[in-house]
């Protein structure tokens, strides 16, 4: 579904350092991938490359099996309809209820508004939030905050999440029912990478771990743990 | 494009110009003074150029046949002056018909000339009185007469024509930099007023970015926004100006009527056919330039 080859990404000269030195990954349908390192290890850098924020110096990403490299910038929000993408800072619009923050990443792709209605209150279910629909943002605890911003991610039925750092404004047990929000989608079939430098619970997951450090690949490994590799 | 996608930009674009209501209502306040300095400024180099265009109207060269030229000169001089390419009108006046139109003048002194009354008497001359097709083209055409053969002097008010016109080029040319500049000055200063409105909603812009919206998705709202702001920031000036120009109308006619100002509905029509068309469109210009920026995620 992913396949990276000899990826490079460099911003700005040389001398500057490179974000991210020859990296190769595959990653198949359904799979739940951990990516993880230190901070400035190039996870972020990754993600963005995902997204086709930016684009890589040197090296193909396929998602799909397209080259999204050399895709035109007209169709990059195509590519992005099918990866629901997650943020650390949430990224709700306060000026709006929680329906309506899930319902606009529909509206804004054209979905008409009976798909809407039938649509969001089914993503709000899984994620727990069915009963605070109506609720503002600012009316909600982080980690259910987050869950909001899951839920915008998932309405549209992507074949990837993804998410940066999902965890990291969350205490550790809030931490906990995020990834096992994640774990439920990734069963039911959704393709699930997180960015993050939570070691316990990566290790609590035993899913595949991919570590990078300094731009570089250093481990891939299925039931991989984070915490021994340090 | 879609019915429910324009509904959807025309609401969204609702939503936002009442969610910044005080932005909204400078940026309206932007348009409203940028057309209002714009159409006043219309109106008078309208009216001005009218009062030249009736001035102009009325330069016209006379020419004065000479006395002696035999009759195929002039003959031939008339043939010339007809078939000449420039030439609009060509009245042709016979010292007898002046002789009547300075007896008019005179009216109780006309006695004074009664004895250069008959035709042999009669000191004035044939003249022909010309018009050109381009009011401009008379001093040029004026002096090519002059070398025909059976003319005796050509006078077309030369020192008062040359001033006039330069003074009407003066206008026109000042009249557009102005409007031009004052057109720049507006989509600089909506693009500055909607860039803020633009930087209030950026999160949402992003959101959009990340959940796969078309640039064109994006941008539809803010030139909807763009446009509802200029054209309610026409109706102001249009409203004012009306106003103002009705007044001026009346006040004209009652104290300096020798000016005549064009009439109000004339103006007024124009008017509305120039702002809400500019004013929309310096909206949607001002609101594309701001939300480029933005779009870069």
């Amino acid at each position: 579904m992913i396949e990276i080859y000899h990826l490079y990404k460099q911003y700005g000269s040389e001398s500057e350092g490179t974000a991210l030195k020859d990296i190769s990954l595959v990653i198949d349908r359904g799979e739940f991938v951990f990516i993880v390192g230190p901070s400035g290890a190039g996870k972020s850098t990754l993600m963005k490359l995902f997204m086709r924020e930016i684009v890589p110096t040197r090296g193909s990403i396929k998602i799909f099996g397209r080259d999204i490299t050399k895709l035109k910038n007209r169709q990059v929000p195509f590519l992005r309809r099918n990866i629901g993408m997650v943020f650390q800072d949430f990224r709700l619009l306060s000026d709006r209820n929680i329906f309506d923050n899930v319902a606009f990443a529909l509206q804004v792709i054209g979905t008409p508004k009976r798909e809407i209605r039938k649509r969001v209150p089914t993503v709000l279910e899984m994620v727990g939030l069915k009963d605070k629909a109506l609720k503002k943002p600012d009316e909600l605890s982080g980690g259910e905050q987050q869950r909001v911003s899951v839920a915008r991610a998932l309405v549209n039925r992507p074949a990837v999440l993804m998410a940066d750092e999902p965890t990291g404004n969350l205490d550790p047990q809030t931490s906990a029912g995020i990834m096992d929000l994640f774990h439920e989608i990734n069963i039911r079939g959704t393709t699930v990478i997180v960015a993050t430098h939570a070691k316990e619970q990566v290790d609590r997951m035993q899913k595949r771990v991919v570590i990078l450090e300094g731009g570089c690949l250093v481990s891939d490994q299925e039931r991989g743990v984070y915490s021994n590799a340090y | 494009m879609h019915i429910r996608s324009l509904l959807y930009f025309f609401g969204e674009a609702l939503k936002s110009i009442l969610r910044n209501g005080w932005m909204s209502l400078a940026s309206i306040a932007v348009v409203a003074i940028t057309l209002l300095i714009l159409g006043s400024f219309m109106v008078l180099n309208r009216n001005v150029n009218e009062i030249t265009q009736h001035i102009k109207e009325d330069i016209q060269i006379v020419l004065y046949v000479e006395d002696e030229a035999p009759e195929e000169v002039q003959l031939e001089l008339q043939q010339k002056l007809v078939a000449h390419p420039e030439m609009q009108e060509v009245r042709f006046v016979s010292k007898s018909e002046a002789m009547e139109r300075l007896i008019d003048r005179l009216g109780d002194q006309a006695h004074l000339v009664e004895y250069y009354m008959n035709e042999e008497s009669n000191p004035l001359r044939h003249s022909y009185e010309l018009r050109t097709r381009v009011p401009e083209d008379v001093p040029q055409v004026a002096q090519e007469l002059e070398t025909y053969a059976g003319v005796d002097y050509v006078d077309y008010g030369s020192g008062v024509v040359e001033p006039l016109f330069q003074f009407t080029g003066v206008v026109r040319w000042v009249g557009f930099l102005f409007m031009g500049g004052l057109a720049l000055t507006a989509v600089f200063l909506i693009s500055h007023t909607i860039r803020l409105t633009v930087y209030i909603r950026r999160k949402e812009i992003m959101i959009m970015k990340y959940v796969g919206a078309t640039e064109w998705f994006i941008r539809w709202p803010f030139i909807f926004e763009g446009l509802i702001l200029g054209f309610v920031g026409s109706l102001i000036p249009l409203f004012i100006i009306q106003q103002g120009y009705q007044s001026a109308v009346m006040w004209m006619q009652e104290n300096i009527y020798f000016i005549s100002m064009l009439h109000p509905e004339a103006v007024m029509d124009d008017l509305v056919k120039t702002l809400i068309p500019l004013g929309m469109i310096l909206g949607v210009l001002g609101s594309g330039i701001s939300v480029r920026r933005f779009l870069k995620v």
